[in-house]
């Protein structure tokens, strides 16, 4: 079953301005949208101890307002020319974006470049959105049955302090936040010479390019932000713990490996391996579990992709009196099993097809284009991986599958998260 | 460099038409209608298989049958059994799924183009012959009420429940979900009499975009779709909703709860009322988005929350208005006075000029970004073929949108907005909630998380049992995730008023806002945690010289409960 697709290239043009802004273009002029990514080369990894969650706290602070837009401006000017827009922060990096009608590109332009050049960073401020992030971790984490146990894992799987923190943080570190530290950490980290612009959809590109020097030329570059070392030794931090989620109205449990960087072969290869174990109806560890089996309710598993060494996690949330250890023994055996025989033929050819449809359909709006090519020039230096990335991935083997998960996931090397409901009486 | 451009807001480019491409119609002989989209920029397709009937359709007695004979769809056919078909859909790289709404019922399937006949085959196969067999249908059943038990440990799903019921009585827009004996008595035999009378083609639409040619797909359409047969379309014969004089609250009690969850509605339009696109722009300006009324009133300007919103609910037959905001529990009160003063003035006076420019620019905007993508374009022309809606609706969108004046705006939020007589739900602890929602409501009921009524006695004081006598030193025991923590509180009684003062391991705490109403203490103490301040709620019940209670925290999602002994 060959698909023998050539996929549609993306039309790039990648350039630096004199302060070191990146900027890529991506000009598809069919529907008449723009989208606007910033991504920012500072996440939760940047963090040192003592200063955790200060990357997600910074992703509200550029909703404050800078020195032309008032606060809460910018989502209001984006709204009111018909817009959508956020931000969001991970371990690698804090991006923001806006998806706009064409027509509007100088708007998206001015709002991100006054707050690269002039964010308003107050006392006031830092204090608002200190209790905004409060009331964030307390709806998406504190108050949610299963809110905190991905945190805890990274914990567990992560021996390293910038790896294994999480992106929400410690409130007592961003509480000791002085607004001088918070002035420094933005001077830094919110450099042209540290970021990344992509612009993708309808706009004329001499028009594009004069605007973008217009509102981002003038802004100063800054010194490197300092280095950071995200490297791990072989072994986890912790194999076993329990955790009593009172909110849980079930047992669950999380289980964690160490895996290389994205975009090495090994990676690659266990993504791959990671579909077939637990991506989609089809996939075996559904088909033993959910089915089969019928012991467990819900199966999930990703893999968390970083710069540095990255992660796969499996979850499952069982039926009530279910033995967690035979599940987990299923989990393992089928692990050795692709470690032992490898991914069949029927398996590599539903890969293929799977990779094609997905790079196809991930280009279609302008949105994730933008987002797409961004991550490719920020975490690779190469925005057209975007083009390549999808033959890549097709043409890991079968062998290499077996070979990255006898060595990475069929091990004892592993973290294991039980989450106890407090009272499962009480249910 | 002169930087004086930066300081206001750059004008727009030259505007860029957008027109949204128009479909080929067409139709067979069994009446299933096709609509197809030509659109060869990406090599996949996107399709829905759409029926015009839901889980308001479940036969009386048989709630849940729609969404199991739906679910089941894929999970055995003549051919293929469930994981051959999860196989065959997913070796293709395509996905397929099918999933029932309250009016609607939908084949999902998205695929590489090259696969197109392969996927198109499949949808056949099981909406033309499921088997739904036994097994899978106990596994279902299973799985529904174990997803069930998780549901009910949701905020959200807790108030949708009650409110629907409020709204919308025995009407079946009144149920969100089957109960666990619904689920339970599901058969096989109802599930394929079921599919047998819904799923004909004179019911049914088949929508496709993307990279197909129109008549070539027409006919493997016919080839596959031909024989099916025509059956009858039933008309539902819906019970009226309730009509409400006054307002009616719910409290949903989650003791401890750190947040109340504030729902308010009233039955509204239809989704082909000739009113959709005024309500559409009121809604806009009164709640939809961050720039909306209430956002900027309850989120930005009173710190309550961190998002409130206004919502229309545009149903094939009657349709709601719904306000709602997660509010900290110590500003519920607040909160609904702030809720109905934004709801009493969109009511009261004609928008300004610049909010009624604001929202049609973002409803027209939006637009073009919601046909982007296959899977976009395609659920607007699904909404436009299920509702009935003009041949012109999505080429007139915006212009409609930009038609709407303040006037017209003002008058449907009179017509639309009722809050004399809203439904009104709030989730939350109700100890704390009720003597801040009081006065807002003139019928008030309390039930459980079960929707179990609840004794209101129980959350009122008796005002003439005599005030105890709490003060003194305590000397109490929490539970703090499993571990006992001994804490001293040291209590001053001045009438119904105490202040005092409290001390444990992890530090010392003010007494503040203390109140005994009978037997019943309730304060809230704010404490030095390592450093950082925080609030704790507490609260007790007196028996003699023993007490018990919680005291719960932002910080800890469950209370944690106490007990001890005058000293």
């Amino acid at each position: 079953m060959t698909t023998n697709l050539n996929l549609p290239k993306l039309e790039l043009e990648e350039y630096e301005l004199e302060n070191g802004l990146r900027v890529i273009l991506n000009r598809e002029n069919s529907i008449p949208v723009v989208s606007i990514a910033v991504y920012y080369d500072v996440g939760s990894r940047n963090e040192p101890e003592g200063r955790t969650g200060f990357a997600h706290l910074f992703e509200h602070m550029m909703f404050q307002g800078s020195e032309n837009v008032p606060k809460a401006g910018h989502f209001q000017y984006v709204m009111k020319a018909g817009g959508t827009m956020n931000g969001t922060t991970s371990s690698e990096r804090t991006n923001y974006f806006e998806t706009l009608p064409a027509d509007q590109l100088p708007l998206g332009l001015w709002l991100e470049s006054d707050r690269m050049r002039s964010l308003a960073v107050t006392q006031e401020n830092l204090d608002n959105q200190l209790e905004a992030v409060k009331e964030e971790k307390r709806l998406r984490y504190d108050n949610q049955p299963y809110g905190k146990i991905f945190d805890l894992l990274g914990e567990m799987v992560y021996k390293n302090f910038a790896n294994a923190h999480s992106t929400i943080g410690s409130m007592e570190d961003l509480d000791a936040a002085t607004v001088e530290y918070v002035q420094e950490f933005f001077r830094i980290y919110y450099a042209p010479n540290n970021a990344v612009m992509v612009i993708s959809g309808a706009f004329e590109t001499g028009r594009a390019k004069e605007l973008i020097e217009k509102y981002f030329g003038s802004i100063p570059a800054q010194p490197k932000p300092p280095p950071i070392d995200v490297t791990e030794p072989e072994e986890v931090a912790e194999t076993y713990k329990e955790y009593v989620d009172k909110l849980a109205p079930l047992p669950a449990f999380l289980m964690g490996w160490k895996v290389p960087a994205r975009r090495t072969l090994e990676f690659n290869a266990l993504y791959l391996a990671g579909k077939l174990l637990f991506g989609g109806d089809s996939a075996r560890l559904y088909q033993k579990l959910v089915k089969g089996e019928e012991s467990v309710t819900q199966l999930f598993g990703f893999t968390d992709e970083r710069r540095g060494p990255s992660g796969i996690i499996i979850g499952a949330i069982p039926k009530p009196d279910k033995d967690l250890d035979k599940i987990r023994g299923v989990i393992v055996d089928e692990i050795k099993d692709l470690a032992v025989n490898g991914p069949t033929d029927e398996e590599m050819s539903k890969l293929r097809n799977q990779l094609v449809n997905m790079g196809v359909r991930s280009n279609q709006s302008s949105l994730s284009r933008a987002q797409n090519i961004a991550e490719y020039a920020l975490y690779d230096g190469d925005p057209h991986l975007v083009n390549s990335e999808i033959e890549t991935l097709v043409q890991i083997t079968a062998e290499e599958i077996r070979n990255a998960v006898d060595k990475y996931l069929n091990t004892e090397n592993r973290a294991l998260l039980d989450i106890l409901p407090a009272d499962e009486t009480d249910q | 460099m002169n930087e004086d451009f930066r300081k206001s807001i750059p004008a727009p480019l030259e505007a860029i038409p957008f027109d949204i491409p128009r479909p080929y119609e067409t139709e067979l002989a069994n009446g299933l209608k096709i609509i197809i989209v030509e659109d060869s920029r990406h090599p996949i397709v996107t399709m829905r298989l759409a029926f015009r009937s839901g889980e308001i359709d479940d036969p009386k007695g048989l709630n849940g049958l729609t969404s199991a004979m739906t679910e089941l769809l894929n999970e055995g056919t003549g051919k293929y059994s469930s994981r051959e078909l999860a196989e065959r859909i997913e070796n293709l790289g395509a996905n397929l799924s099918v999933s029932a709404g309250l009016d609607n019922t939908l084949v999902r399937a998205s695929t590489l183009s090259a696969y197109r006949g392969e996927v198109l085959d499949l949808i056949a196969e099981l909406v033309l012959r499921p088997t739904f067999p036994e097994n899978e249908l106990n596994l279902y059943k299973q799985n529904a009420i174990e997803g069930l038990k998780y549901q009910r440990s949701q905020p959200d799903f807790l108030a949708d429940e009650q409110m629907a019921k409020a709204v919308y009585g025995d009407h079946p827009y009144g149920t969100n979900s089957p109960n666990e004996k619904e689920i339970e008595k599901i058969t096989r035999d109802e599930i394929i009499e079921l599919h047998k009378r819904k799923f004909i083609p004179n019911n049914a639409t088949l929508i496709a975009i993307g990279d197909v040619r129109s008549e070539t797909f027409e006919n493997e359409i016919e080839g596959l779709f031909g024989e099916w047969k025509k059956g009858e379309v039933e008309q539902a014969n819906l019970p009226a909703p309730p009509e409400r004089a006054e307002r009616e609250l719910t409290i949903v009690d989650r003791p401890g709860s750190s947040q109340a969850n504030i729902v308010l509605s009233n039955l509204a339009i239809s989704r082909n009322d000739p009113d959709y696109f005024r309500v559409l722009v009121m809604n806009q300006i009164l709640g939809a988005g961050a720039s909306s009324r209430l956002f900027m009133n309850l989120r930005e300007e009173k710190g309550y929350t961190y998002g409130a919103y206004s919502r229309i609910y545009a149903k094939r037959h009657l349709g709601s208005f719904e306000a709602t905001s997660e509010v900290r529990t110590a500003v519920t009160g607040e909160s609904l006075k702030e809720f109905f003063y934004e709801l009493d003035r969109i009511r009261n006076e004609k928008p300004s000029e610049d909010e009624l420019i604001d929202a049609k620019n973002f409803l027209s905007g939006v637009f073009p970004i919601r046909a982007e993508t296959q899977g976009g374009l395609t659920n607007l022309i699904v909404a436009q073929m299920l509702y009935d809606l003009p041949d012109d609706y999505l080429q007139t969108y915006r212009e409609k949108v930009n038609a709407v004046t303040g006037e017209e705006v003002q008058r449907v939020a009179n017509k639309y907005v009722l809050p004399d007589q809203i439904a009104m739900v709030i989730v939350g602890d109700a100890e704390a909630v009720l003597p801040q929602a009081r006065e807002f409501a003139q019928n008030i009921e309390i039930v459980d998380a079960k929707g179990k009524p609840k004794s209101m006695e129980i959350f009122e004081n008796d005002p003439s049992a005599p005030t105890m006598d709490i003060g003194g030193a305590w000397a109490l025991s929490i539970d703090f995730q499993g571990q006992k923590m001994p804490v001293t509180l040291v209590l001053e009684q001045d009438g119904d008023s105490i202040s005092g003062k409290m001390e444990s391991m992890i530090g010392e705490g003010e007494v503040q806002n203390g109140s005994v109403k009978g037997n019943k203490i309730s304060a809230s103490v704010s404490s030095d945690f390592q450093g950082q301040s925080i609030e704790l709620i507490f609260k007790g019940t007196v028996d003699g010289d023993s007490m018990t209670g919680t005291i719960s925290t932002s910080m800890i999602p469950a209370p944690m409960e106490f007990a001890g002994k005058r000293t």
